[in-house]
């Protein structure tokens, strides 16, 4: 099988991160899977930034730790990242500008001294060119013909005019035809060919697919204030206003955004939002506000590593409990984490319908690997879920006689109460923040409080019949099962594949529907042997939820809460250690250089 | 047929205070309402939380009472999804200018087609009596018993300031003028903010029904020209600049602009409501991701 690892490593400001994404597509315009993953500081100019971009002929979408071939754009990224080459891998380096006899190269890694910086000048372009002729190069190693990227450049670039079109298309090919005319390029050990007539695939980050996901959903209103890792979100509804007529709206803060999307679907329109920790914290007092009114929202929370501004553009799992528990009050919401791109554009059409049907706030959790990464899916992954609006009402009703209310609190069997929206005969009602009568009026009598809390606490019936329980992979009988949520399932299912080709009888359950748990999800953790529960927090948040309402216990754990999310060798490494008696609980932490981190490049 | 002010009537009795503001401007909404000839089905009435807040129960239209403070960002989220609602924000002076005033500086420069009616009663009503943002300096409340030190919010001023195209004041004393200045917000096409100068028999017993008597005066009366935005920032500070022997009441701004709807070409075929969310294609959305 044909497996490879690009990473392309330096400064920030100098288009590492896009020409990732145009590397990746090379490959995925003709036949392979991609997946692509960024590091980067908090930081504008200067810093270590990284881009990895794996491929593969079947799905990927996590990263890994050991890289192929190495893209160097400073002396720097030689040393941070040589300690991670696989055994006949590469560097491609510029010695102009990095002066590397000091370094202790590996053996059997090679090095491919290119001039990135003359070569790119020499085609008309200047430093932040040097990525293009990279990538020449790197296709000049793989044998992959250079035109594929041409034509990425072409219609990339093409509104820019064409001059820049040239510049680059003739950078590519200097990088490509110096490698060929330097290296013996047949020593390359890595090798791929264009498949033909193979589907285009598509490459989306998590933010991406949830924001294509509502689109699909028919989300006409949306608001939001920027904060990483949550901010693509915005830009891209904002970027699809026109054409999908949404009205995107950049608030003032993430209290008037959550408000706004409330009061936009208490008038009748699918609305949403998306933050992170910090603006969650702001949106928490309107999320009660939206269940007691029962009105439907969806809010998306990508996290990242907190608590407060914590690491802003790293990654953890640790706002679970927290959205759970979002806001005052005993009331029913839904959480939803999806695990890779097709669960998030087609969990996000669920959000909305599972919103409107119960009329309660929705909130789809994500976090910056998730949300940043991304991935290729076939087209067919990606569906479009009929929309359900419940019990909406649209059309004019008898008018009410004169002082009445409509009874947008009727006590129902199921719960759930007529929603007439503004502008409709008949259906004149408050929605209200307070607790109310079922026409709408506020009361402090017990007895209709009690039914109250009741009746909205009622849609659990129904509603439990649609939560999905979790994904099982691996074999159905096991000795050990991982249990993880949301964006791991990625790594802990590669890292199952690679301990089930050895021999190893162990499986995973991935939960995208957190809470509240899915009845059979409680079935089939209770049907396993022994369980290790995998997570991107330091608490284990969502196994003491399990403790708490599944009554299961863990033999062991496997955490991380360093800022980065597990890789699949992390996994494969500690689960195996587990199975064998070696390790209990465990959490993960990388090594690498302070440098690629801290003071030497902050400005 | 049109609507009465009997239709915009409820069951319900309000139950604030005898002698409280609240219960004139209720009076006064109502019959603004009936007077612009506003259907009950096609208006929303959005309140915060206070004793003003309550308003909306006692008004039979859609509405929301939302939160402490959040009256205009729901209002706008119901007024873009709709733009041919008629769309009201009412609270308290805590509300919308404590709690709220950043939603109010935007809403201004956002131009949002809405009325905003703030019960200005200088005082925290509903939580039995501490200093709001408008409380005179020095006025002793049971959160600042030794005197309030800050100087108050001039919210006139900082709605002008901020680009509001409809800035006005009304004195529950005064039904008529009150109904009028309400009736034209509710005509105006863009953001009106009305500050309603209100009596709080129970907390506030500094501006009393006497205090307003001696000072207040209509604007209108003396000839203000309310297209001069200087001489509006002028009268809207006249109060305190006065040492409060002159409260002036009345339009005091008033300027034509697009509102923020109107520069949504998303809404230029249909209201987002009654746009079909059933027919979405994503084939050329979904395509840029290949
Ligand atoms: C977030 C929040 N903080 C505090 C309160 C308590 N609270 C309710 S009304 C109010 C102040 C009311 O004053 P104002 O807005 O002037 O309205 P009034 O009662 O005077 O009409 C406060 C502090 C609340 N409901 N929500
Ligand atoms: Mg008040």
């Amino acid at each position: 099988m044909t497996e490879f690892v690009w990473k392309i490593g330096g400064e920030a400001g100098f288009g590492i991160m896009g020409s990732g994404l145009l590397f990746g597509k090379v490959f995925t315009r003709t036949g392979y899977y991609a997946h692509i993953y960024s590091e980067y500081p908090s930081l504008i100019k200067g810093g270590h930034n990284t881009t990895l971009v794996r491929l593969s002929e079947k799905h990927v979408d996590s990263p890994v730790l050991t890289n192929d071939l190495v893209v160097a754009l400073n002396k720097f990224a030689v040393e941070a990242h040589m300690p991670h080459m696989s055994k006949s891998g590469g560097i491609i380096y510029d010695s102009k500008d990095s002066d590397i006899k000091d370094l202790k190269i590996p053996a059997g890694v090679q090095l491919y001294d290119v001039p990135m910086l003359e070569l790119a000048q020499k085609a008309g372009g200047d430093m932040l060119m040097r990525n293009t002729v990279a990538i020449g190069a790197s296709l000049a190693l793989l044998g992959y013909p250079v035109e594929h990227f041409s034509d990425i450049i072409k219609e990339t670039f093409g509104r820019k005019g064409g001059a820049i079109v040239d510049i680059n298309i003739s950078a590519a090919k200097n990088g490509y035809d110096y490698i060929k005319s330097k290296y013996d390029v047949s020593k390359f050990p890595f090798k791929f060919t264009p498949k033909p007539n193979s589907e285009r695939k598509l490459v989306m980050t998590g933010n991406e697919a949830i924001s294509a996901g509502a689109i699909q959903a028919g989300v006409k209103f949306f608001a939001a204030y920027p904060m990483t890792p949550a901010s693509s979100i915005l830009h891209y509804m904002a970027a699809k206003e026109f054409e999908h007529n949404i009205v995107v709206k950049h608030c003032e803060d993430e209290i008037a955004a959550m408000n706004m999307i409330a009061g936009a679907a208490f008038a009748g329109v699918r609305s949403m939002t998306s933050t992170s920790g910090g603006g969650f914290c702001l949106k928490v007092e309107a999320i009660g506000m939206a269940a007691m009114s029962e009105t439907p929202v969806v809010v998306v929370l990508s996290q990242r590593t907190g608590p407060s501004t914590g690491l802003p553009t790293w990654t953890e799992q640790a706002d679970l409990r927290f959205a759970i528990h979002a806001s005052q009050g005993d009331f029913l919401k839904v959480v939803l984490a999806p695990g890779d791109m097709a669960e998030a554009y087609n969990v996000t059409q669920k959000a909305f319908n599972l919103a409107e049907k119960y009329q309660i706030p929705v909130i789809i959790l994500s976090d910056k690997y998730l949300s940043e990464s991304y991935s290729s899916v076939d087209r067919s992954e990606l569906k479009a879920i009929p929309i359900e609006r419940g019990k909406l009402i649209t059309k004019d009703m008898k008018p009410l006689a004169q002082m009445e209310r409509f009874k947008r609190y009727e006590f129902t069997d199921d719960g759930v109460s007529p929603r007439p929206i503004p502008g409709v005969i008949g259906g004149e009602h408050i929605a209200s923040s307070y607790e109310h009568w079922e026409n709408t009026f506020s009361t402090e009598h017990f007895e209709t409080r009690k039914k109250m809390v009741d009746k909205r606490a009622r849609k659990i019936t129904l509603l439990e019949k649609e939560l999905e329980p979790p994904t099982l992979h691996g074999p159905k009988d096991a000795e050990l099962t991982l249990v993880c949520w949301g964006s791991q399932k990625t790594p802990v299912f590669e890292a199952i594949d690679k301990l089930n080709a050895e021999g190893l009888k162990i499986n995973a359950l991935h939960f995208v529907y957190v809470h509240p748990l899915p009845k059979k999800g409680i079935e089939m953790l209770k049907a396993a042997k022994k369980l290790v529960i995998v997570e991107n927090n330091s608490t284990a948040q969502f196994g003491g939820l399990l403790k708490e309402h599944a009554g299961v216990s863990f033999v062991g754990s496997i955490l991380r809460y360093d800022g980065r999310q597990l890789f699949p060798e992390d996994v494969h490494t500690h689960a195996k250690n587990i199975l064998q008696g070696k390790e209990k609980d465990v959490a993960v932490v990388d090594k690498e250089p302070v440098e690629f981190y801290t003071a030497r490049f902050v400005r | 047929m049109m609507a009465t002010m009997a239709d915009f009537g409820t069951r319900e009795t309000p139950q604030w205070c005898p002698g409280c503001g609240d219960f004139n401007i209720l009076t006064a909404v109502r019959a603004a309402l009936a007077k612009t000839g506003k259907e009950t089905h096609n208006t929303v009435v959005v309140s915060g939380i206070g004793c003003s807040g309550k308003t909306p129960h006692y008004i039979r239209t859609y509405g929301f009472e939302s939160l402490h403070g959040r009256t205009l960002p729901v209002a706008t989220g119901a007024k873009l999804s709709n733009r041919k609602l008629t769309v009201l924000a009412m609270g308290g002076d805590g509300d919308g200018y404590g709690i709220g005033l950043n939603h109010l500086m935007h809403t201004c420069r956002r131009n949002m087609d809405m009325t905003y009616i703030v019960h200005d009663n200088e005082i925290y009503g509903l939580t039995t009596g501490q200093a709001s943002p408008t409380s005179m300096k020095g006025m002793k409340t049971k959160s600042t018993p030794h005197g309030l030190i800050e100087l108050p919010i001039h919210p006139l001023a900082l709605a002008i300031t901020c680009d509001a195209t409809f800035v006005a004041r009304a004195y529950t004393g005064n039904i008529p003028h009150l109904t009028n200045i309400i009736a034209e917000g509710i005509q105006h096409k863009g953001f009106s903010l009305i500050d309603v100068l209100q009596v709080c028999p129970s907390w506030n017993r500094i501006n009393t029904p006497d205090w307003f008597r001696t000072r207040i005066y209509d604007l209108q009366k003396e000839g203000h020209d309310s297209s001069d935005k200087t001489k509006a920032y002028e009268k809207a500070l006249e109060d305190i600049n006065s040492g409060y022997e002159k409260v002036p009441i009345g339009i005091f701004y008033k300027a034509q602009r697009p509102t923020y709807d109107d520069e949504l070409p998303q809404l230029k075929d249909a209201e987002l409501v009654n746009q079909d969310i059933t027919k979405v294609d994503m084939s050329k959305t979904l395509a840029e991701f290949e």
